[in-house]
């Protein structure tokens, strides 16, 4: 139960996590996080900087789509683009990651800035299919401009390294995916605190009574673009780095679809959706796999429809989560967030 | 709920039996296989048939008693043809079983896993992939290709059509999709062409899933090839490319590599697929060889209900032979079974009779470039030898 809870400031007030149970639970978090390699196999470390790399590339789409209402199918398209800048600026120009990863970002930024002008003039689905054509675009670039991109073939990157220390096992480059992702979530949970993330949200809602009110709609939508490839590409940097290897299939239409489902099923326009939602796509279907491993010692005989059974399965979940929790994961946490607010007492 | 209790109890005791069963198996030592199969997904059309040849194989192996006083297990897991799923698949099973051997699904899961498998894995890695980027031993010294890379079959088609030019020059055009796959074989092409006097008229590029081929086919008109050569396709746009290059009038005869000279293609084609010829490098179902006659034996034994085995089965099948022969190898040689020792055994192959499955195999770059030409037979529905064993030099 919580009780006595006052503010006796402004700033206590204004604080991103300001009750001591959330404060509670972000240390535990925190120490959940950082214990979680030491006593997790190289395995679901692994998984856990898949989804580290997504999470961020799931809050950039969040950012544009679930607060500012500008929906993208190009969102992979922007992971790419950072991918392939970290790349070429880790093996051309002999960048260390610290400057190669936010290459990545700008380089998305930049292309964002333009993909998004499209924006003004057009919204809903005619945006989403603008935004298409921007990640089909890409997709051939990466193809095809072989002299930068190495063409279908891709590029090879080694290990990112920090003053000598190198990120080239699992757990390492856990420590630096998670402490990147940590950072752009609490700057994404900060940025709607802020006039900017305000004034996202107002176009979202309204973009006429917005612009009324003195935002100014090209700047904003541009800006939401731009912060939301940042994501992405930082998202696609780390993934150079993680995969260490880039190729123009890293990034199909298909990731980017994912990315809708993951900001869908976790709740649009929240942050603690969105890791819900990158967690739940990513790690589901291996779950799912999991239990076919286990059918399969059972009854080997049965695998050949347990194994598509499995997204079949997934795709029954996800649309139950829609029927049932339109809000995504993020309303169902909400809600047992509240009832343990009063516990033990009724309403 | 007697009856449910009994069941239980049944099913309990069959467990145990089951444990026990396995347990008493264990005398041998183990050899562990791990693969990760891409049984679902956009490969599914060949995964399960991978599979299927790559475990039925080892069992056989196992049966026959190939490897003296081993016993090879093979561990499988489905990765739904997606990169990131196979890298973790590989890592979990290197840390659940430690196997010694590992079959990837892709070539990108071969990139993917080469700096890891070079420093810390060390396993011996085969593949669906036919890549040629993979057979390179400085690179991806653990990993090896079943078989001729893209670049090979090309060449042995390039080989043949040097050998069977039509009207003066052979000409000849690629017809390739912008996949990895498609592109993979295409630069090496070109100049092994050159090299044989081979001239090419024209390249043409399409997607994987192309609908409307019209204005292809044209091109192709335009450029009168002897020979018209498909990569990176599986059936579409094969079929549709045949049927309005025949309507067009367009004289030539149409190629593929390995993925499209499975019967499959026979049968989507019809009378089309008459004079349709491709490289394989392994042989068919139906051919009277005694590896392939071990194979049909073992699968009437095993799989009573099959009637017919695509060529990824063999394919899958041939994996095996490989990582056994390599096995025996060391086995042979009274070292540990390592990736180490493993690859070094593969290097060793030279001329090894593989039982009239594929010609004489001998492991160069981590790859065996030999192939044969085969033609289709439209009356039987099956694919005939047009050449002998094609070795690539």
């Amino acid at each position: 139960m919580r009780i006595g809870d006052f503010k006796e400031s402004y700033a206590a007030d204004e604080a991103l996590f300001r009750t001591p149970t959330a404060r509670a639970g972000l240390a535990a978090l925190l120490a959940a996080l950082a214990l979680f390699p030491l006593v997790a196999g190289e395995y679901l470390v692994y998984l856990a900087n898949l989804v580290g790399v997504l999470a961020i590339g799931a809050l950039g789409l969040n950012i544009l789509t679930g607060y500012t209402g500008q929906i993208s199918l190009g969102h992979a398209a922007f992971m790419g683009i950072g991918s392939y800048a970290a790349a070429v600026a880790q093996t051309r120009f002999g960048a260390p990651f610290w400057i190669a990863v936010p290459a990545g970002g700008l380089a998305a930024c930049a292309a964002g800035a333009v993909v998004g002008v499209p924006s003004l003039r057009i919204k809903g689905l005619y945006l989403a299919i603008a935004t298409l054509a921007a990640q089909v675009i890409f997709e051939w670039i990466f193809t095809n401009w072989t002299g930068v991109t190495g063409g279908i073939r891709g590029i090879n990157v080694a290990p990112a390294s920090l003053l000598g220390f190198r990120f080239d096992t699992d757990v390492r480059t856990y420590y630096l995916v998670t402490a990147v992702a940590a950072l752009h979530a609490y700057a994404a949970a900060n940025l709607f605190r802020t006039r900017i993330g305000r004034a996202f949200v107002a176009v979202r809602d309204r973009d006429l009574s917005a612009e009324l009110m003195g935002v100014n709609l090209f700047r904003t939508k541009i800006l939401a673009f731009m912060i939301s490839s940042w994501y992405a590409g930082i998202a696609g940097g780390l993934f150079v780095y993680f995969a260490k290897v880039v190729t123009p299939e890293s990034f199909p239409l298909t990731l980017s679809i994912q990315y809708l489902a993951m900001i869908i099923v976790g709740g649009l326009g929240t942050i603690q959706g969105t890791l819900y939602g990158t967690v739940f796509v990513t790690l589901v279907p291996e779950a799912l796999r999991s239990l076919t491993q286990v059918a399969q010692k059972i009854s080997p005989e049965a695998m050949s429809w347990f194994h598509p059974m499995k997204d079949i399965l997934f795709g029954a979940m996800i649309v139950g989560f829609l029927v049932f929790e339109p809000h995504g994961l993020a309303e169902i946490a909400n809600r047992i967030r509240r009832f343990f607010a009063l516990w033990p007492f009724p309403k | 709920m007697k009856t449910t209790k009994r069941t239980w109890r049944l099913a309990i005791a069959a467990l145990l039996a089951l444990g026990a069963a396995s347990a008493r198996a264990a005398g041998d030592e183990e050899i562990r296989i791990g693969a990760c199969q891409p049984i679902t997904g956009r490969f599914a059309f060949a995964g399960g048939q991978l599979n299927a040849g790559l475990g039925d194989y080892l069992a056989y192996a196992n049966e026959q008693g190939l490897v003296k006083g081993k016993k090879l297990v093979y561990i499988y897991e489905d990765t739904g043809y997606d990169t990131e799923r196979a890298v973790a698949t590989f890592k979990k099973m290197m840390a659940q079983h430690s196997p010694v051997i590992m079959y990837g699904e892709s070539t990108g899961q071969g990139k993917a896993i080469a700096p890891e498998l070079n420093s810390r894995y060390k396993v011996l890695y085969g593949s669906t992939s036919f890549s040629s980027e993979l057979a390179d031993p400085k690179n991806h010294p653990y990993s090896f290709v079943s078989g001729p890379t893209y670049s090979d079959q090309f060449g042995i088609l390039l080989d043949y059509i040097a050998k069977h030019p039509k009207k003066g020059k052979p000409k000849v055009a690629f017809f390739y999709s912008d996949t990895e796959f498609g592109k993979d074989p295409i630069p090496w092409a070109k100049e092994r062409a050159k090299a044989l006097g081979i001239e090419v008229v024209a390249e043409i590029v399409t997607k994987v899933a192309a609908v409307d081929v019209t204005t292809e086919v044209l091109s192709l008109k335009k450029a009168q090839p002897d020979y018209v050569i498909f990569q990176g396709y599986v059936l579409a746009p094969i079929p549709e490319v045949i049927r309005a290059a025949r309507d067009h009038g367009v004289d030539a005869t149409f190629m593929s590599t390995f993925w499209s000279m499975d019967k499959a293609i026979i049968d989507k084609l019809g009378p089309d697929a008459e004079g349709y010829m491709g490289v394989n490098p392994y042989a068919y179902w139906w051919d009277e060889a005694p590896a392939i006659a071990a194979m049909r034996a073992y699968n009437k034994k095993v799989h009573p209900e099959v009637t017919y085995r695509p060529n990824s089965y063999i394919q899958g099948w041939f994996t095996g032979m490989i990582y056994v022969e390599a096995i025996r190898r060391v086995v042979a040689a009274k070292k540990p079974v390592t990736g180490d020792t493993l690859k070094d055994a593969l290097a060793t192959i030279k001329d090894w009779d593989t039982g009239g499955l594929t010609g004489k195999v001998t492991f160069v770059s981590n790859k065996a470039a030999v192939g044969r030409v085969y033609k289709a037979n439209v009356q039987k529905a099956i694919f005939e030898p047009a050449s002998d064993w094609i070795y690539l030099k």
